[in-house]
């Protein structure tokens, strides 16, 4: 995958179409996604915004074909999703490594699971763990490695599967500040140089818009499209340009007033 | 580091000076040597063991591989049995269903209450002590590596099933080895099972081991063979599970799951 | 999600459940019948009438639940006991490194030696007599009661301590406020396994050295060659080890139900 500078037509490759989600409670339904329509093109870095706990993870599960879905269809390159589909990869909220298993153990395993040979495997384990800067560590446990490195790791495991499209859900909602904004700058060099579409999670506003192309921003229980912002400011972006705080200011004013009303 | 040294001066003072209350409480008949030999006593003893069979008939060197023999062939394969029946039973449904009431029946049982049944099927040969041995590892080993894989993290497995695992590769690949502490403790709780029943069964009936050589250097009063056994007894219990913790450390990579 | 009785999950639970056991008693059945098996072997029907028989008729010189209450009454004596001082040793051991020093090398003499492997020794030093037998299981429970308080009395947050110290707490404070909370968990797993240790201890010693009791009852059954006695004490002895580890278990959940160890 060489990254193409010139953005030819961006095609759309995941289209959900009139999602619901219903859980079963004791008293009764639950309802967490509420008719969702949303299509996700090709090679974007698409942030799910929402302040709330509920329906954004659920949403990503159904993607990645974790959960099944009440209502409504996904299309997948315009074919019905069903089930797991190994063009999709997933980072997880909690370090979701394996911890019987060193940083190349867990890298390889997607390849691993298909039957690539163990040369072939891991050569390319080998080169997403030089991708996130992890040189050094093939043969370390995950007991061994730091929140972010953990991270790291969970992110070089999803590409080395060579998904075309990469959920993360809050991947790095665990690590303190500091740990939280070198893996945003490390996400972004990556996307760049490995273009892939990038589902991401978020209930910060401001990973949210130094991350995204677009961000589709959800309401909370039941999670439906409230809004959607097309991002068009230069990356790496300027945290304290005055444009990236007027739009911070306007959807926190947003994602405030909605939860306001909510709670009349 | 000087602290420490300094608790490590403690303890071999301590020890040394348990020793020598010991050797000088029974050399000078406060309590007599009948009830209490001194320490000095029991190293002849022990020494004189190793060559001779009086009381009992053996050597001490027999009596322990006896002993070893029969609760490791026990041990073996109540966990070469009993760990692939708790994954399955954790693994596939059908099979919790089936064995989980008859397993629950027999599990409060303790092994040495199988002693006097096994006697009466099998002898009191060493097929009598390698069942009873079998029952006391075959269910820990089931109980830990059931829960073990019942433990799996549902992520873990996600991680897999995203990756296109099929079922038995998210079985082999993920929940096996994620159970692989858990099954280690289950090994550990069995192994001491293992000793303390045969050591009952042996006391109860046999004509071999170190159960039967301590009952029977009761039955003629030789209380000095006692104390050695009961020490070689805990001797050999304390080297097998250390055995078993290098295995794990081999096996079990990663560290514990905390 | 509240499971009813008829939902489908739970129609095959009984369903599985239920054609496990009648296979097994099918098996034994079948065993008594065309097998040696049954030669020496009591049919499941004749040892469930047994069982009953057994609650009126004595065996021995009492009835089975006579039996019962006097192997409960020695493994009671000898548990307090064992517990009493293995928590006592466990705490100083665990919180005191200089007890730790002093106790901890003749403390690992007696730790790997199981409880039952002191039964002649007892009879030795003490005779034959209920005392032995209380010695027995006190040696079965005692490690494990030690082992465990220990463990946790040496894993409390130093924090906590640091911050009574700071707040000019007392050693005997911290002792009680602090270290004795914290190791109740732990306690608490060692109660649990050192209750089946003590458990499996007296059935040994009954058989050994009693003329009643639980354990006494399974090897007279062999002894005198009737089988359905043996059969009766097993299963008696299985419900009595349910009993109390269920009644631990709960016990530690009403009473730890801050801890996570306890679920």
């Amino acid at each position: 995958m060489v990254s193409t500078k010139q953005i030819v037509k961006e095609e759309t490759i995941i289209k959900l179409e009139n999602i619901s989600k219903t859980f079963l409670v004791e008293d009764g339904e639950a309802r967490v996604i509420d008719k969702i329509d949303m299509e996700i093109r090709e090679n974007e870095f698409l942030v799910l915004f929402g302040a709330g706990q509920c329906g954004k993870t659920t949403l990503l599960k159904m993607l990645a074909g974790l959960e099944n879905k009440t209502e409504g269809k996904i299309l997948l390159g315009g074919k019905e999703m069903k089930g797991f589909d190994p063009g999709i990869g997933m980072v997880y909220q909690t370090t979701a490594l394996f911890p019987w298993l060193s940083v190349m153990g867990n890298v390889e395993f997607g390849p691993k699971a298909r039957g690539v040979s163990k040369k072939e495997r891991q050569k390319q384990a080998q080169y997403y763990i030089d991708l996130v800067g992890l040189k050094g560590f093939e043969k370390h446990f995950p007991s061994m490695l730091s929140g972010g490195m953990c991270q790291r790791v969970g992110i070089a495991r999803a590409y080395c599967n060579d998904p075309k499209i990469i959920l993360m859900d809050e991947p790095f909602g665990h690590l303190d500040a500091q740990t939280r904004y070198m893996m945003e700058e490390e996400v972004e060099k990556i996307w760049d140089r490995e273009k892939r579409t990038i589902v991401f999670v978020t209930n910060n506003i401001e990973e949210a818009l130094y991350l995204a192309d677009r961000i589709i921003i959800l309401t909370e229980c039941p999670a439906k499209v409230l809004k959607e912002y097309t991002i068009d400011l230069p990356r790496p972006r300027d945290l304290v340009s005055p444009e990236f705080l007027s739009l911070r200011e306007e959807i926190s004013s947003l994602v405030d007033l909605r939860e306001g009303a909510d709670n009349e | 580091m000087k602290e420490k040294t300094k608790y490590i001066v403690i303890s071999i003072i301590s020890f040394v000076l348990f020793l020598v209350i010991w050797d000088l409480v029974s050399k000078s008949g406060l309590i007599s040597a009948k009830k209490l030999p001194a320490p000095s006593k029991l190293f002849e003893t022990f020494i004189y063991k190793i060559f001779n069979k009086n009381p009992d008939g053996n050597t001490l060197g027999i009596h322990i591989l006896t002993s070893l023999k029969e609760a490791l062939i026990g041990f073996f394969f109540g966990i070469v049995i009993g760990v692939p029946l708790g994954i399955s039973m954790a693994w596939f449904k059908k099979f919790d269903k089936f064995f989980s009431p008859l397993f629950d029946l027999i599990k409060p049982i303790p092994p040495v209450g199988w002693v006097p049944i096994m006697i009466t099927f099998f002898g009191i040969g060493i097929m009598s002590k390698v069942s009873v041995i079998f029952i006391a590892s075959f269910i820990p080993a089931v109980i830990n590596s059931y829960s073990g894989i019942k433990q799996t993290r549902d992520v873990h497995k996600w991680v897999a099933q995203t990756f296109g695992a099929s079922d038995r590769q998210v079985l082999f690949t993920v929940a096996i080895p994620s159970a692989g502490p858990m099954i280690f403790t289950g090994a550990r709780v069995a192994l001491n099972g293992s000793w303390v029943s045969l050591v009952a069964a042996e006391l109860i009936a046999s004509t071999k081991g170190l159960g039967y050589m301590i009952q029977t250097a009761r039955l003629v009063g030789r209380i000095d063979v006692v104390f050695v056994g009961v020490l070689v007894i805990g001797v050999f219990g304390a080297i097998m599970m250390e055995a078993l913790s290098l295995l794990e450390r081999r096996f079990v990579k990663g560290g514990r799951r905390s | 999600m509240t499971k009813t009785l008829f939902s489908k999950d739970s129609r095959e639970t009984w369903f599985y459940g239920i054609m496990g056991l009648l296979v097994f008693l099918l098996v034994w059945q079948a065993a008594c019948i065309f097998t040696d098996f049954g030669r020496i072997f009591p049919t499941p029907g004749v040892s469930l009438s047994a069982f009953f028989h057994a609650f009126i008729e004595p065996i021995g010189r009492y009835t089975l639940l006579g039996h019962i209450s006097i192997s409960l009454r020695r493994v009671l004596i000898g548990y307090t006991l064992s517990s009493i001082s293995g928590i006592i040793i466990g705490l100083l051991m665990g919180y005191s490194k200089l007890a730790h020093a002093i106790i901890y090398p003749i403390f690992s003499i007696i730790r790997p030696i199981p409880g039952i492997a002191w039964i002649p020794l007892a009879i030795l030093w003490i005779g034959i007599g209920e005392p032995t037998i209380h010695f027995i299981i006190f040696m079965g429970g005692f490690s494990q009661m030690v082992m465990n308080t220990m463990d946790g009395a040496q894993h409390i947050d130093m924090e906590l301590v640091g911050v009574a110290k700071v707040l000019g707490a007392k050693e005997s404070q911290i002792f009680r406020k602090i270290v004795l909370p914290s190791s109740i968990p732990y306690i608490f797993t060692g109660l649990q396994t050192s209750l089946s240790t003590s458990w499996m201890a007296v059935l040994a010693a009954e058989m050994i050295t009693a003329r009643e009791g639980a354990g006494w009852l399974i090897i007279a059954g062999m002894q005198t060659g009737k089988i359905e006695n043996n059969v009766i004490g097993m299963i008696s002895i299985g419900a009595v080890g349910l009993v109390l580890a269920t009644l631990l278990r709960n016990s530690e959940r009403r009473l730890c139900r801050w801890s996570v160890r306890s679920r």
